[in-house]
């Protein structure tokens, strides 16, 4: 008789279209013959059911080993369980809706030994900052405006406290040589002849340049500067006061103090990202090893899954991507990755924000999923939010983001303070900025909304990105930024610029002490 | 040479003599920057190599060899010499590899262009990880200038050395073979390669490289992968080591294996593999890769067996599909036919007398088939052997088949005809014959291609069958080309040769089914009677009669049998039940019947082999299927052989694939504006450059108008002393001289022997020009009155704004009041030009040339070519090589300018008028300049005739090709539109929809003028501002574009456009070909901001209080890749601002004809610019006769023959390489350095006039771009050949996506810009109004420009059955454009659904 490891059984049910509680499973597999109990229990299920509940499998077990040819089919859970994945308007609300359907089955099972105490009504997740479905923006000129003041003042604010701001017009009228403080949005650095810095600060009021000069050793952090993030600057003002010559600099950044929050029990997240379904390199051996462990003892403790983004390949990213695409329609991708996220204990809460492969937008902030694509992603009743998404996980703030300025970050700054070999000093340096994408006009795409979604208004406990394919994570002022490698093989086109990507690894995050652990599935 | 030639020779030279003492005598009275004629003689290619090196004794040995061998060859024999020692001196080893490699290059490019100086930095030796020797050959940009052929030979020549000198190969590091990979595909992105190689092709090329090449880095970008390698110097991409990689290795692979061969050191064997094209193909590349396999070896096998089992094989001959020439399919221009597929073109070879290199003949009935979209001199794009032909009509070969309307099929041999039937016809089935000569192949190393049977290749075969064939020719009770049925049957059974191909059907086209199913049906047909009467089907047939074949096959009709027979090419009639076939004897013989329709044979009597034979008929190369399966069986031709009582060979076994490249060109060239003087106004003419107007301008009330401040030349009269700016003396009309001045101490400073004036004092470079107010009223009045002319013989006289030349002498304004008053416009160096795509002949006859035979005879044209005396109009002359044929456009152009020149010489110089023309026949005989591309000399002609075609025919030797400038069609800017509404879009849209009622002159180009509302940032002499646009006009693109790369932005303009620079005095003007990287540019954000680009480089200028700059990082030539190139004509400033960057608006530029005299007296390289390259295309010097072995080697390869041989056709069903049927081949090379090296150019297939078929391609004539892509689906649809949904798959993939995702990338990142003053800014600024006025502030990129296509595109792909694939990715673009531009909470149910 074949050994029957739970992903085994989840996936022979994802072939057949079911879903399946995780406990389910266990005890499927924990019988004598796994295959022929499989077979009954799908045969006794309800037509309409789409999940296979625990107390259903309990009772074909049972009815197998009373010798009964078929058991009585066992309706009474069918009603409950059958409603979250065939919801056809799925809405915040159905997600705890699934999750309260599987507690009484979550908590009944003590003899199945092994298999992880899962007490859902203990969760608690909440997302902020998400705008799928509240896009105001229609593409005027007073939307770009609108979208830089919000950004403006917001982090204005966070360096209010720390210098004597002058509006940049109050500044022009003071007198020659005296001191002065100036917060602003960095529209303009260069460097003069003598190669010193001109960086022109810019407020709502209009603009000021601020010369910081070469030998000065704040002329180092003009280096990390991008544009339009916002800074404060406290120096002297020029005898005409003309320009203002700048003693300090200082960034909105996390506060030293910062102390993150915690969870008040052991609980874990598994912090993933770049899945790339639908590409001849995605790695389903990877993803199976890892579902497979989550189905295990030692992943007990996992209950969140948190996906920064690229959940499919996606069609017409690049020219002739077609002729390396494993799967050519970008909704046959969903429903491939939908499958594969059937293979993810049932009881897992799952959240997700699209990437750059997605099928939303390129421009940020990214809305979630549209319906066509929501009803398609039906496994788990996973919530796509926008990209970034601030998503609290019982009291831990996880702001996931995709990613896309980070190629951004990693071109513009030095290679000390941020390359592809360490993504998570990147990262450090957008939670310096409190942005995280502040550079307009490049490489990243912005669709001005009525305010920034980009803004760290508040300091998360961790930052979750993704897009670099490279694994990375450490700690900035006690945030734990991590970047989360991919399930993408090396393809084509990072062999020619010699990328070697970080793929099946899953940051495992202790939401209790936010310790973080890396498996290797690959 | 024969007394004939040189007597020719002669007499042109003798002409030449004459103008130029005319010319003399004008030049001697002054006016003019040089008291002499400025265009010299050139010398022979030998000495210019040896200047241009400076190496000693090259240019004896190179004479040595040039009648001995071809150039290449004498690279390669001198690099013995360099390694001997016995030319040059070098003693290094590295060194005389050098030398041979810069004189190689010198050699090849004929010592006129920069490439084997400036393009080869070095050559050293290097240390392999073994520890042996290599050699690494340092490569710059401007190797670009030497071309492929020359770059490659380059490295052979390397290696060449390399063997000889005994130094080891060069063993490439993996790291360094991955960043050759890397390396070129950046390249190719940033730049753009005319070639880009697949990754695995680079690094295979990197891997057998027996050389390193290296070179200079060229761009900024850097590679992120393979960074820091030891053995390579720089992390950016090396521009001079990718293009010899790329456009000469990859590309030119076939002609170095050519010459490889001859070498026994150098051994090159994975060229082979190279050419084969089987490197970098991905195995799941392709659905039909395993097809491709297959016919590979169908194809390969036949090559190697040589046909000693031919019996065997599963499938005839046959080329392997390519589709290459479809890549970057634009809309506009049709496809003609999918690579290789069943009716499509059918190769014929043999040269017709229009026809020589880079040409292809096509029957002018399929011309106008096609919707007239192919004209004389089209250039098409081409499957083989080629990559792209000019079209020649040709009316000797067959026609297009078409089924019409009523489902009648016949082939049309006539260009009338076709346009009778045009309306009516509702398929094209085949598109004719196409006819390609031999030398074609040899030019491409091509391997021969499976040929049709033809009537010259039959009439051999008959011969060798034993038959008197010069008897029958004779006969006149016999045509041979066109035999009745019973003649055809009964050499066939009589000679036992195959049957005549006017009866061969394309029995390879079909199946073996359908054959059966055919036989099936004329089983069950009738003959109707004799007489005509229509066939009765209830009629009994008593048709078994022997006589009755002058009858009709009546068929009972099935959509099978239809079909078949239009695959056979069949021609018929029909109605509802039946299928009427004439002169269907042969038909029914072929496939077994008798003469009663009886037969004897059944389908289970044929072969296995038979019925299997044509298996590896392959689908397309773009995986299409005629059919939904494809089993064995598909080729009948085995089966009709079996139960034919003769041989029928194939008839047209290789198809050849097609799509429209460039429309023909034959139009004037103007400067733009349109310039009649170069003589400085300054800005006081308006954007007009009116003459007239700025004598009346004033600044303001208290100017005196008319008073112009301009930078001119400092000049003075070496005999009175008297300071002026004009090249001659006001006082005592002698010559004057220029005077330096420093410009810091004011001193006067001489210059020096190599002709530099330093100040030896302050150690500056002095200048030849100063700024001078002067009077344009007075000016204008004398020069009036010199010339005794009132204003109202023109309209206009239009003048430059200032001199782009070094010493700024200024034109004569009195030949401007010429030109005008002859409405003729001057060249940036003074000649009036005209453009024509150049075509070559060889052979004319008076009738099609517009002229008589006595004026013919008046030429030296004594002889037909025959060798009978010329006596009618219609007798075929052979063309004397430097004669050429004027399209009539030129033809008027060249008689207005010959007024011109005759006026100037009455009333600006004195003298007698010199040309004196009545009309247009007077041309004839008359000299002219030709100029051929990238070179700085002219080539004297003489004209012959005229033609109505929209080209310049000339001898093949006389051939040149064209450029021209202006903006690349994807150009974006930023304009205010009639509605007020701020835009930013691409120039082509700005131009295309707003050519509602153009212009359009003689020659194409197309001008609308506009009433001012629309508006352009610009940038006047006091900063930004905004102008009306007067004008917008199209102008066909050149070959080559120059791409500017200012921060992450480019632009792409033709060489010549005139670009703004930062330069110590402000901002100065130069053309696009003289900007290099670290020229400033005056940035369009305006203001105190500029663009950071990256830190560092960003501009210094704005803090020193100048006007804000961006510096340019790279400038490369690259390919032109459209088909026009678009201009505005801007008020006043005549400057925009496009893609961040202020620019000067476009100017013309290019070769042409010039007329002698008009050359003569009005060309001074005084007025060229005085930057680098500003002396391309000027003609510097002139050869007064070609030499046939000075001439590119592409005209030598040219065949010579009246007739192709029987071998020859064999060896194309064997796909031989073109050299090894060499031997009985005639080439011209052959006869290069023997008396008939001017006579003697045979041509196989005559065509009764060289510009049959229509004038004007119908690219030119329709309107829009939509009009033109709707034409083009159209036509698609039409063509048997052609997959509509490939193209409109194609279409939507190379035009429309780009365009709408670049678009609403361009949206989410774009720049913002000030209503009021213009400004512009990087973002939004905060205060939401403009920094600089306090202005409205609005968007650059809206909605509208970001949606505009996406209905097109969608409507295109769902009627044209685009695949899944990519209606997918325009519905999520669809959606993604939705997204950005959609309130959620406030959707409008989309408007533009309904639109």
């Amino acid at each position: 008789m074949p050994l029957e490891t739970p992903a085994r059984i989840v996936s022979e049910l994802a072939s057949r279209g079911y879903n399946a509680e995780r406990e389910a499973v266990t005890r499927i597999a924990d019988t004598r013959d796994p295959s022929t109990t499989l077979e009954r229990a799908l045969e006794t299920l309800p037509d309409e059911a789409l999940k296979l509940t625990t107390d259903h499998v309990e009772s074909v077990v049972e009815a197998i080993e009373n010798g009964e040819g078929t058991s009585n089919t066992e309706p009474d859970r069918g009603n409950e369980t059958t409603g979250a994945p065939t919801q056809s308007h799925p809405s915040v609300s159905t997600g705890t809706d699934a999750a309260s359907s599987t507690e009484p089955g979550a908590s009944a099972p003590p003899e199945t030994g092994g298999s992880r105490d899962v007490d859902t009504s203990l969760r608690a997740i909440d997302v902020a900052n998400d705008m799928t479905g509240q896009s105001t923006g229609t593409g005027e000129y007073s939307d770009f405006v609108a979208v830089f003041r919000d950004r403006y003042e917001k982090l204005a604010g966070k360096l209010r406290g720390r210098v004597n701001h002058r509006p940049t017009n109050a500044i022009e009228n003071m007198g020659g040589g005296s001191d002065a403080a100036l917060i602003g949005m960095v529209s303009d650095i260069r460097s003069t002849a003598s190669g010193h810095w001109l960086v022109e600060l810019e407020d709502t009021n209009g603009t000021f340049p601020c010369l910081v000069m070469k030998d000065r050793p704040i002329a180092d952090l003009v280096q990390q500067l991008l544009m339009d993030e916002v800074i404060a600057v406290e120096g002297t003002l020029a005898d005409d006061a003309g320009i203002l010559f700048v003693d300090s600099l200082y960034f909105p950044d996390v506060p030293r103090t910062h102390s993150p929050s915690t969870a008040d029990r052991h609980v874990q997240a598994a912090l993933i990202s770049d899945v790339h379904v639908g590409s001849q390199e995605f790695m389903e051996d990877a993803w199976h090893r890892f579902t497979d462990w989550l189905h295990t003892p030692e992943a007990e403790h996992v209950e969140y899954l948190l996906i920064a983004g690229d959940m499919v390949e996606g069609v017409g990213i690049y020219p002739e991507q077609d002729k390396e695409l494993d799967i050519i329609d970008i909704y046959d991708q969903y429903r491939a990755f939908s499958e594969y996220l059937k293979e993810v204990p049932a009881d897992m809460e799952i959240r997700m924000i699209p990437g750059n492969h997605d099928a939303v937008r390129l421009a940020e902030p990214q809305p979630g999923f549209d319906e066509e694509l929501r009803d398609i992603m039906s496994a788990h009743d996973a919530q796509v939010h926008s990209n970034p998404s601030l998503v609290t996980v019982e009291g831990v703030t996880v702001l996931m983001y995709h990613g896309v300025s980070l190629d951004e970050v990693i071109a513009e700054l030095p290679d000390e303070e941020a390359s592809y070999e360490e993504p998570h000093r990147a990262m450090y340096q957008l939670l310096k900025k409190r942005h995280v994408a502040p550079q307009y006009g490049g490489h990243t795409r912005l669709a001005p909304e009525d305010r920034d979604y980009l803004v760290m208004e508040e300091v998360p406990d961790v930052f979750h990105t993704g897009h670099v394919h490279k694994l990375g994570w450490g700690e900035y002022h006690n945030v734990v930024a991590l970047n989360s490698g991919c399930w993408q093989a090396q393809t084509e086109f990072q062999k020619s610029v010699n990328i070697d990507p970080d793929a099946g690894f899953a940051p495992i995050l202790d939401l209790d002490t936010l310790e973080m652990t890396v498996r290797k599935f690959s | 040479m024969r007394e004939a030639d040189e007597q020719y020779f002669e007499t042109l030279e003798t002409q030449l003599e004459a103008a130029f003492d005319v010319a003399e005598r004008a030049k001697e009275r002054g006016g003019d920057p040089k008291p002499e004629v400025e265009i010299p003689t050139a010398r022979d290619m030998a000495d210019r190599v040896e200047n241009i090196l400076g190496i000693d004794g090259v240019a004896e040995r190179v004479r040595e060899l040039e009648g001995q061998m071809s150039r290449e060859e004498a690279a390669l024999e001198l690099v013995e010499d360099f390694v001997e020692g016995t030319v040059g001196d070098y003693d290094s080893r590295e060194g005389k590899v050098e030398g041979a490699v810069r004189t190689a290059v010198a050699l090849l490019t004929e010592g006129v262009v920069a490439a084997p100086i400036e393009g080869i930095d070095r050559v050293e030796l290097l240390e392999n990880d073994d520890g042996t020797e290599f050699i690494n050959v340092y490569y710059a940009g401007p190797i670009r200038s030497a071309g492929g052929t020359a770059q490659a030979l380059s490295v052979l020549v390397a290696d060449y050395a390399r063997a000889l000198l005994g130094i080891d190969q060069y063993k490439a590091r993996d790291d360094e073979i991955g960043r050759y990979a890397e390396e070129i595909d950046l390249y190719d992105k940033d730049t753009g390669l005319q070639y880009s190689p697949k990754e695995k092709e680079t690094k295979f090329i990197a891997e057998h490289m027996p050389i390193m090449l290296d070179g200079e880095a060229t761009g900024d970008e850097e590679v992120s992968g393979y960074r820091d390698l030891e053995r390579v110097d720089s992390n950016s991409p090396r521009g001079g080591m990718c293009l010899v990689l790329a456009e000469g290795i990859a590309l030119k692979a076939p002609k170095i294996q050519r010459y490889t061969r001859n070498l026994d050191e150098v051994d090159w064997p994975w060229l082979q593999d190279l050419i084969d094209g089987t490197i970098g193909k991905d195995e799941a590349d392709e659905g039909d890769g395993a097809e491709d396999a297959n016919d590979d070896d169908g194809g390969d096998g036949a090559d190697d067996d040589g046909g000693d089992e031919a019996d065997e094989q599963a499938g005839p001959p046959r080329v392997e599909p390519a589709d290459k020439y479809l890549r970057d399919l634009i809309a506009g221009r049709p496809v003609f036919s999918h690579p290789s597929k069943a009716g499509g073109f059918r190769l014929r070879y043999g040269r017709s007398r229009n026809h020589g290199f880079a040409t292809a003949g096509v029957h002018p009935a399929t011309m106008h088939l096609v919707d007239d979209f192919l004209a004389t001199g089209t250039q098409i794009k081409t499957e083989r052997p080629g990559k792209a032909a000019g079209v020649v009509p040709v009316d000797t070969i067959e026609g297009p088949t078409v089924r019409l309307a009523n489902g009648d099929v016949r082939r049309i041999d006539d260009a009338e005809e076709a346009l009778a039937v045009r309306n009516g016809v509702e398929k094209i089935l085949d598109l004719g014959e196409y006819l390609v000569n031999y030398g074609e192949f040899v030019e491409n190393n091509h391997p021969l291609a499976p040929a049709s049977y033809t009537v010259e290749w039959w009439e051999q075969d008959l011969a060798a069958a034993g038959a008197d064939v010069q008897a029958m020719q004779d006969s006149p009770h016999i045509d041979l080309a066109d035999p009745s049925a019973e003649e055809a049957i009964e050499w066939a059974t009589d000679y036992d040769a195959p049957l005549h191909p006017k009866y061969t059907y394309l029995w390879h086209d079909v199946s073996i089914e359908q054959v059966c199913a055919l036989a099936d049906a004329v089983e069950d047909a009738q003959v109707a009677q004799a007489d005509g009467a229509y066939a009765d089907p209830e009629m009994d047939g008593t048709a078994g009669d022997a006589h009755s074949d002058d009858g009709a096959l009546v068929l009972p009709r099935s959509d099978a049998v239809q079909q078949t027979l239009e695959r056979l090419l069949i021609g018929h009639t029909q109605d509802e039940d039946t299928i009427t076939v004439t002169d269907w004897v042969p038909l029914v013989r072929t496939l077994g019947f008798s003469r009663s329709l009886e037969r004897d044979w059944t389908r289970e009597d044929l072969s296995e082999h038979a019925r299997t034979y044509g298996e590896s008929e392959s689908l397309d190369a773009i995986g299409v299927a005629e059919d939904a399966e494809r089993e064995d069986g598909q080729n009948a031709i085995k089966a009709i052989n079996e139960v034919a009582p003769f041989q029928v060979r194939e008839r047209a076994p290789t198809r050849i694939g097609n799509r429209m490249g460039r429309p023909e060109k034959s139009e004037r060239r103007d400067l733009s504006p349109a310039v009649h003087t170069l003589s400085p106004i300054g800005e006081a003419g308006g954007a007009q450059r009116d003459v007239a107007k700025a004598t009346k301008h004033a600044d303001d009330m208290s100017d005196t108008p008319g008073q112009v401040e301009v930078e001119v030349a400092r000049r003075r009269c070496p005999d009175c002393g008297t300071e002026t700016h004009q090249a001659n003396c006001a006082e005592c009309s002698g010559t004057t001289e220029p005077v330096y001045v420093c410009p810091d101490c004011e001193a006067e400073v001489e210059r020096d022997e190599s002709g530099r004036a330093e100040c030896g004092r302050c150690e500056t470079l002095a200048s030849p020009t100063q700024y001078k107010v002067l009077d344009l009223q007075e000016a204008y009045r004398d020069a009036l009155q010199n010339v005794g002319e009132r204003e109202t013989a023109f309209e206009q006289l239009k003048a430059v704004k200032g001199l782009t030349s070094e010493e700024k002498v200024p034109e004569p304004m009195e030949k401007g009041i010429l030109r005008a008053k002859h409405d003729v416009s001057a060249f940036k160096d003074g000649t009036v030009r005209y453009d024509m795509t150049d075509l070559p002949v060889t052979a004319v006859r008076a009738s099609e040339l517009d002229v008589s035979a006595e004026r013919l005879r008046g030429l030296g044209y004594t002889e037909d070519i025959h060798g009978d005396p010329l006596t009618h109009e219609d007798q075929l002359v052979e063309l004397k090589v430097q004669d050429i044929v004027l399209s009539d456009g030129a033809a008027e152009h060249m008689l207005q300018t010959a007024r011109f020149v005759d006026d100037l010489l009455e009333q600006y110089y004195g003298l007698e008028r010199f040309y004196e023309f009545d009309d247009r026949e007077d041309l004839v005989g008359e000299l002219v300049f030709g100029m051929a591309p990238h070179t700085s000399a002219a080539t004297v002609g003489r004209v012959v005739g005229f033609t109505s075609a929209a080209v310049g025919y000339a001898h093949p030797y006389f051939h040149a090709a064209k450029r021209r400038n202006c903006f690349h069609p994807d150009t974006r800017l930023w304009y205010e539109d009639e509605n007020d509404d701020w835009e930013y879009g691409t120039i082509e849209e700005l131009v295309e929809s707003r050519l509602d009622d153009p212009q359009e002159d003689d020659f194409g180009t197309l001008v609308q003028e506009l009433d001012g509302d629309l508006t352009v940032s610009s940038l006047g002499e006091n900063g930004p501002c905004r102008q009306p646009v007067d004008a917008v006009s199209k102008h066909p693109a050149p070959d080559h574009l120059v791409e500017v790369t200012v921060g992450d932005r480019t632009l792409r303009v033709t060489p010549d456009h005139t670009m703004l620079r930062a330069g110590p005095d402000g901002i100065e003007e130069v053309p696009a070909s003289d900007l290099a990287a670290g020229d400033d540019l005056p940035a369009y954000d305006g203001g105190e901001t500029t663009t950071m680009t990256a830190r560092g480089e960003a501009s210094t200028a704005a803090t020193d209080g100048a006007a804000p700059t961006d510096t340019v990082e790279a400038v490369e030539y690259v390919e032109s890749d459209v088909d026009h190139v678009y201009c505005l004509t801007v008020a006043d400033t005549h400057r925009v601002a496009v893609e961040g960057t202020y620019v000067g608006q476009c100017d013309g530029d290019e070769d042409c004809v010039m007329l002698l005299m008009d050359g003569l007296l009005n060309f001074s390289k005084s007025y060229l610019p005085n930057q680098r390259g500003g002396q391309m295309d000027a003609p510097l010097v002139m050869s007064s006769r070609i030499d046939p072995s000075e001439i590119d080697d592409e005209a030598h390869n040219m065949d010579i023959m009246d007739a192709y041989p029987r071998e020859f056709y064999e060896a194309t069903r064997e796909m031989k390489d073109p050299t090894e049927v060499e031997d009985v081949m005639k080439i011209a090379e052959e006869t290069l350095g023997t008396d008939r090296e001017y006579t003697e150019f045979r041509h196989t297939h005559d065509t009764a006039n060289i510009a049959a078929g229509p004038d004007l391609s119908a690219y030119k004539t329709l309107g829009s771009m939509e009009d033109k892509m709707d034409a083009q689906l159209e036509i698609s649809r039409k063509l048997r050949a052609v997959v509509e949904s490939d193209v409109a798959e194609r279409i939507i993939e190379y035009h429309f996506l780009p365009d709408l995702i670049g678009n609403l990338r361009a949206f989410s990142r774009q720049e913002v810009r000030c209503l009021d003053c213009g400004e512009s800014f990087r973002r939004a600024p905060l205060t939401g109004d403009c920094r600089e006025c306090g202005g409205r502030v609005n968007l650059t990129v809206h909605e509208g420009s970001v949606n505009k296509y996406i209905d097109t595109a969608i409507r295109v792909a769902d009627e044209f059955g685009a695949r899944d694939y990519t209606k997918q990715r325009l519905k999520i673009l669809e959606r993604k454009i939705e997204s950005v531009f959609e309130n959620d909470h406030n959707k409008q149910s989309g408007i533009a659904d309904f639109m």
